[in-house]
Order: C-alpha cells, then sequence, then structure tokens
C-alpha cells in the first residue's frame, strides 16, 4: 500500500517506462478518469454520486482480494462469482435463524468450496483454471438447487447493512477498507504471505525448501471462497433479494481484470494490493462513466474488452522480463 | 509418495463430503417466510380461466387437419408433449408450464413435458424424446426461432401436429407445425408508452432499461415503445438508456448511476418486472418517495403489481404467461377437423393504480 510514488522521477529508457507503467499505471488512470468525469459529466463531484461509486465497488473489491491471492500463488479462482451465487441462496434458506447464523452458514459455503477448489489443486494436482471452472459451474448449479428463484429478503438488519452508514461513509465500504487492509497485512508481514510468494514465484523451489506448498494452496482458495461468499452477503443486502440466476455473473472477469490492472503479474509470485483496490475503482469509474454518458451499452462491453486486454498486453510484457 | 497420495484423497474425499453436507444442511433451512411460496402457484393456477381470450392482429389464414395431413383423433386420451424452453427459474417460466400443465389435467390429457434448461441441443433431443416416447401431439416453447428441420422432419414422418407458444420457429405454417400463439412484445412496448405518457403528461425527460442487448424481446420492446412516443409524444425525450440485462440487480446499479447523473428524470420505462423493481431499490436507497419517478414496467409479475399497489410503479403492462387454455384449445379444434388459425396472439392484460389492488390475484 506504500505503492503511491508517483513522485519518483521519470524513467529514462522504454523499459523502465514500461515497467513504471505497469506498476503505477493503474493510479495514473484512476486520476484520469476522475479529473475526465470532474470535468465532463454534470453532478459528478457531489457526495452521494462518490457514496454510489463506492458501495458499488465494495463487492468487486472484496472478491479481488482473494482473487490477487490465487493469482499471486500462480493460479486463479473462477468460482467467485458462483460462490456469490451460492452465497446468496444460503442465506435467503437462513436468514430465519436471524442475520448472524445466515452470515455463517454463508461463510462455511464459501469456506467449504474453497477447501474443494485448494484440494483439487493441491492433492490431486488439478490446474487451477480447471478446478475452479468446475467448481464455477457445480457452485451456480447448486445455488439455483437451494433457491431456484429470486427471493425478496425482507431483513431489517441487512436492510441496514445495504444501505446503512456510519459518519456519512455506508458500512459496506468500511468492511471492503477492513478486508483490504487484512489482506494487504497478511501479504506482506506474515508467514503465510511470504510462503504463499514463494509458492507463486516457484512452486518447485518451495517444495524443495520444505514450504508447506499444500497447507498454503488450500488456505489460499479457502480466503478467496470466503471473501467471495462475504461479497454475495452484502451484494445480496443491497439488493434486498437473493438472485442466484444473476448475482456474480461474470464477477471472475472483473475481479481479474481488477488484480491484473492492479499490477499484480499472472505468473505470480508478487500481490499488489493497492493497485488490486486502485484496479477495482478504476474498473468501476470506468463502467460509471460509459453509463453517465449514456453510450450504447455495446460500447460499455467494447471497453471493457479493450482494458482487459491491456492487462493481458502488460502481464505478457512483464513475463517476459 | 504413495501413502501420501491416498492421504491426498481421503482429504479430498473429506471436502467434497463436507460441501455435500452442507447441500444436505439445507433440508433444516429456515428462510424468512415459507409460507408465501405456495400461495404463488395457487393463484397462477386459479387465474387460469382469465386466460383464454385472444387479441387482435396476426395473420388470418387457417389451417385445418385435413390440410395438413394429420389424422383426426379425439383430444381427451391423447398423449401431449410439452417442451419447454428455459429453466422454470423465472415466475414467467413457472406460470408458463404451470398453465399448461393444469389445463392439461383439466382435460384429462395426458401429458409429457421436457426443460431443456436453456439448451437448444437439449431442446432438440427432448422433442425428438417426446416423439419417440408416443406423443400425439406437441407443444413447444422454442428456445431458438431457427434449427428445427431435424425435428420436423421427425414430426413430419409421424403427421404428429406442433403447436408453438410465446417464440415462432422460422418454417412453413400449416405444413411444417399448424399455428404459431404468439406474445406481441412489440404492442407491450407501445402500451408502456401509452402509460409512461399518461403518467408523465407526455413531457420531460426519461430514461430506458433496456433488456439483455441482441434479444428479440428486448428489440420489439424497445421498438414498440419509441415509435408510440414518437407518434403521440414527441415532446417526451428518452435521454438515458441503459441495459439492465433483464436482472434486479443490474437494474438497480444502472439507476443508482442515472439518478445521480440525470437529477430531473421524470420516468423510467423498465423492459421487465424485475429491472423495475431494482430500479425502485435504487429510488428507496437514494432517499426519493414513491411516486417521485413514473416506473412502467412490462411482464406483470406478483412482486411488480404489488409495486403498484404501494405506489411505487405507477403501471405494469402484462406479458401473459398462460398459453395453456388457448393451446389446448387450439389442439382440440384441429384434432376435431375444424379450422385453426395459423397465428394467434395472446391477450395481455395491465395493472395500474385503479386495478392493481383487485387484480393482484391475477399476477403470476
Amino acid at each position: 500500500m506504500a505503492d503511491v510514488a508517483l513522485g519518483k522521477a521519470l524513467p529514462a529508457d522504454r523499459s523502465a517506462l514500461l515497467r513504471w507503467l505497469r506498476d503505477y499505471g493503474v493510479y495514473g488512470g484512476v486520476v484520469a478518469l476522475l479529473l475526465f468525469n470532474i470535468a465532463f459529466t454534470d453532478h459528478f463531484v457531489s457526495s452521494e454520486n462518490f457514496r454510489t461509486q463506492a458501495i458499488q465497488v465494495a463487492p468487486i473489491l472484496i472478491v479481488a482480494l482473494g482473487m490477487a491471492l490465487a493469482i499471486g500463488s500462480e493460479g486463479v479462482d473462477l468460482s467467485v462469482g458462483s460462490v456469490m451465487a451460492l452465497s446468496t441462496s444460503l442465506l435467503s434458506l437462513y436468514l430465519g435463524y436471524g442475520i448472524w447464523v445466515a452470515l455463517l452458514v454463508v461463510i462455511v459455503g464459501g469456506a467449504a468450496v474453497g477447501l474443494v477448489n485448494g484440494s483439487l489443486i493441491a492433492f490431486i494436482g488439478v490446474q487451477p483454471i480447471v478446478a475452479t471452472l468446475a467448481l464455477m459451474v457445480g457452485a451456480r448449479g447448486l445455488a439455483l438447487v437451494l433457491l431456484p428463484q429470486l427471493k425478496d429478503v425482507r431483513d431489517p438488519g441487512m436492510a441496514t447493512l445495504g444501505s446503512g452508514d456510519l459518519a456519512g461513509v455506508p458500512y459496506v465500504v468500511y468492511i471492503a477498507a477492513g478486508l483490504a487492509l487484512a489482506v494487504g497485512f497478511t501479504v506482506r508481514r506474515t508467514t503465510f504471505g511470504r510462503q504463499l510468494l514463494a509458492i507463486g514465484d516457484s512452486r518447485p523451489a518451495a517444495q524443495l525448501a520444505g514450504l508447506p506448498v499444500r497447507r498454503v494452496l488450500i488456505t489460499v482458495y479457502v480466503l478467496s471462497g470466503v471473501l467471495a461468499a462475504i461479497a454475495g452477503f452484502l451484494a445480496t443486502a443491497r439488493l434486498s433479494a437473493s438472485d442466484p440466476t444473476a448475482l456474480g455473473d461474470l464477477m471472475e472477469l472483473s475481479a481479474i481484470t481488477a488484480v491484473v490492472v492492479g499490477g499484480t503479474p499472472l505468473t505470480g509470485g508478487r500481490v499488489r494490493i493497492g493497485g488490486t483496490v486502485a484496479g477495482a475503482v478504476l474498473i468501476q469509474l470506468l463502467t460509471a462513466t460509459l453509463i453517465k454518458h449514456d453510450l450504447p451499452p455495446s460500447w460499455t462491453q467494447i471497453a471493457q474488452a479493450v482494458v482487459i486486454v491491456l492487462a493481458v498486453y502488460v502481464a505478457r510484457e512483464r513475463g517476459k522480463r | 509418495m504413495k501413502p501420501q497420495a491416498r492421504n491426498a484423497s481421503i482429504r479430498t474425499l473429506l471436502a467434497v463430503g463436507l460441501a455435500t453436507s452442507l447441500a444436505l444442511t439445507a433440508g433444516c433451512a429456515k428462510s424468512e417466510d415459507d409460507a408465501s411460496e405456495d400461495k404463488g402457484s395457487d393463484s397462477a393456477q386459479k387465474s387460469e380461466q382469465n386466460g383464454q381470450e385472444v387479441a387482435e392482429g396476426g395473420s388470418t389464414e387457417t389451417c385445418t387437419a385435413e390440410k395438413y395431413g394429420a389424422e383426426k383423433l379425439d383430444l381427451k386420451g391423447a398423449t401431449v408433449g410439452f417442451s419447454q424452453s428455459e429453466k422454470e427459474a423465472n415466475p414467467f417460466r413457472i406460470a408458463e408450464t404451470a398453465s399448461i400443465k393444469a389445463e392439461a389435467k383439466k382435460r384429462g390429457v395426458k401429458l409429457l413435458a421436457a426443460n431443456a434448461q436453456s439448451k437448444f441441443s437439449k431442446q432438440i433431443s427432448d422433442v425428438q424424446d417426446l416423439i419417440a416416447k408416443g406423443a400425439d401431439l406437441l407443444v413447444i416453447a422454442p428456445l431458438n426461432s431457427d434449427g428445427w428441420e431435424p425435428v420436423l422432419k421427425s414430426a413430419a414422418a409421424k403427421k404428429i401436429p406442433i403447436v408453438t407458444i410465446d417464440r415462432k420457429i422460422n418454417a412453413t405454417p400449416c405444413k411444417d407445425y399448424v399455428s404459431f400463439i404468439a406474445s406481441d412484445f412489440t404492442e407491450q412496448g407501445k402500451r408502456a408508452a401509452d402509460q409512461m405518457i399518461e403518467a408523465t403528461g407526455g413531457k420531460g425527460e426519461i430514461a430506458i432499461l433496456l433488456g439483455t442487448p441482441g434479444n428479440n424481446v428486448t428489440t420489439e420492446r424497445t421498438k414498440g415503445f419509441t415509435d408510440q412516443l414518437k407518434a403521440k409524444a414527441p415532446e417526451l425525450k428518452v435521454v438515458f438508456k441503459q441495459t439492465g440485462e433483464f436482472a434486479r440487480g443490474k437494474g438497480q446499479s444502472v439507476t443508482e448511476q442515472l439518478i445521480q447523473s440525470e437529477p430531473g428524470i421524470k420516468g423510467i420505462y423498465a423492459e421487465n418486472d424485475e429491472m423495475g423493481l431494482g430500479a425502485v431499490t435504487a429510488l428507496k436507497g437514494a432517499g426519493k418517495s414513491a411516486g417521485d419517478v413514473k416506473i412502467v414496467t412490462v411482464d406483470g409479475t406478483k412482486s411488480a403489481v404489488q409495486g403498484v399497489v404501494d405506489k411505487w410503479i405507477h403501471g405494469v403492462v402484462e406479458s401473459n404467461p398462460r398459453f395453456g387454455p388457448l393451446a389446448f384449445q387450439t389442439l382440440d379444434t384441429f384434432t376435431k377437423g375444424e379450422e385453426v388459425r395459423q397465428e394467434l396472439i395472446i391477450k395481455d392484460g395491465a395493472y395500474t393504480g385503479a386495478n392493481a389492488e383487485a387484480d393482484l390475484g391475477k399476477a403470476y
């Protein structure tokens, strides 16, 4: 999170410029979009507007945090969107026992999906993209078996969580910020974080060095599952409804984009939490800008595609280094 | 490595077992209001009787069993195969299937039902299965309009009459299929425009929440709405047109952006109820009161009509899913050897402040 070093001397040659762009480009993108909107978007500078953007970005950010861990371990978690759906189904089924029981069940559900993901990857040696793809299909299916169609959520506690605030800042923003700090701390300051990066750098080397590779990998996917489940819980609170068909649809794509745009290489070994936060904000601002200027929906899709291509391009450059 | 590998598979089994047990514990789940679930399907069946009427329009050409080359038979005692296109995961599909099943039961017809789960290849094999299982007649809710040749061939070989509902098959009527019972999505858009004009006085700025891009329902509901605005209320300007992908969550996010950037917006036309309900959630979250922004939606689901009763939604144009009575009526007439129309359009109702409370039971 000490990444914000825009004041660094501008690099001289091309490769250094590219590296600088890779590491700090996402902050530049956020600043540029903010400036553009301040200049050209009506009613952009208002507390209501910033509040809206902050509330909308929270679930993307929370999912992206888990995705950053998975990508840092040289994996990926495609099941996050479906875990959100599973979480909303479980929430709807267990809300009768109260909000805390429902939250507990939702977290256990997310952890269970993560445990299966992690076991497939760590013990059976299934490629992360394949293992989590299987769970992406399976968890969505399970979500729809548990709750076949949208159901309203009327619990007042959920309504408060979804739209309430403390000192003008929505609860969900505190939760997202808290989780970002916690994940950032875990990556930088804990043994688990260092082991995760070592495994992402080179799994054989980590194995030779005697690191608990399997335990770390399973923990990574459990954390990713739990974070996605929490995101699903918050998204349900905001919508006041459980919609297992649509909730979390294409979320894996947004999360991967946020992580990669934020400067975490797909090749593993590095995790940039500050960049991931900025990446999620960038995606949110981009979507908001296109919607506010009422560009045709197809343009929005194209713009998102361009961002993804840019992200992949950046990742490729890094891979060559 | 051996013992470790065994250890590994045991742990994986444990993990899978945990997930399964989680699924099983759903058995002791306790949701907020389990009781209200059943009421919906009850009233869907009760209102069957209301779905009989046919709207004006459509082709007036007719078809008979003789022209089609089918043999006359008694519908009672016949076997009807029903192929549903999408998972019964939304109110429209649930009500549509329920309506077909209820009508079959009422008429004492044996019904074989299949659901393609939104996969076209499955629908093709579903229909072929239904034919193989001995269906004398077919009712199909097609997922696609094209790609039906293999099925039509096997049906033609056995001279099985086909009625398609809600979506058309691109083939020759009275040769490849008997008749098509349609929803008129363009007309629904037009009627939504009429409600919007009435609600806003025909002046001001409004927004459209579009359905999924590239979907024919989206295209037609948009065309009907904008054409009618052009013709009847040129001073009502559409200043915002974004997709909510027919989903409540997306409708909410888009509306949140809309009310920030266009605070003067007078009305929102949502191309389905779900997006309209998402818009309501967004307006509530922004501290607006019921009726501040006039919302008009299309479909007629229970939640949206309740929204009309609560004054958050100005009006709902119905898209009638109760094809059962009309489909079986058509098959009955046809199998008796009498004339049936090649194209029928199902009549849609409407819900406004005047009738929403009284007609809430009719909503699906």
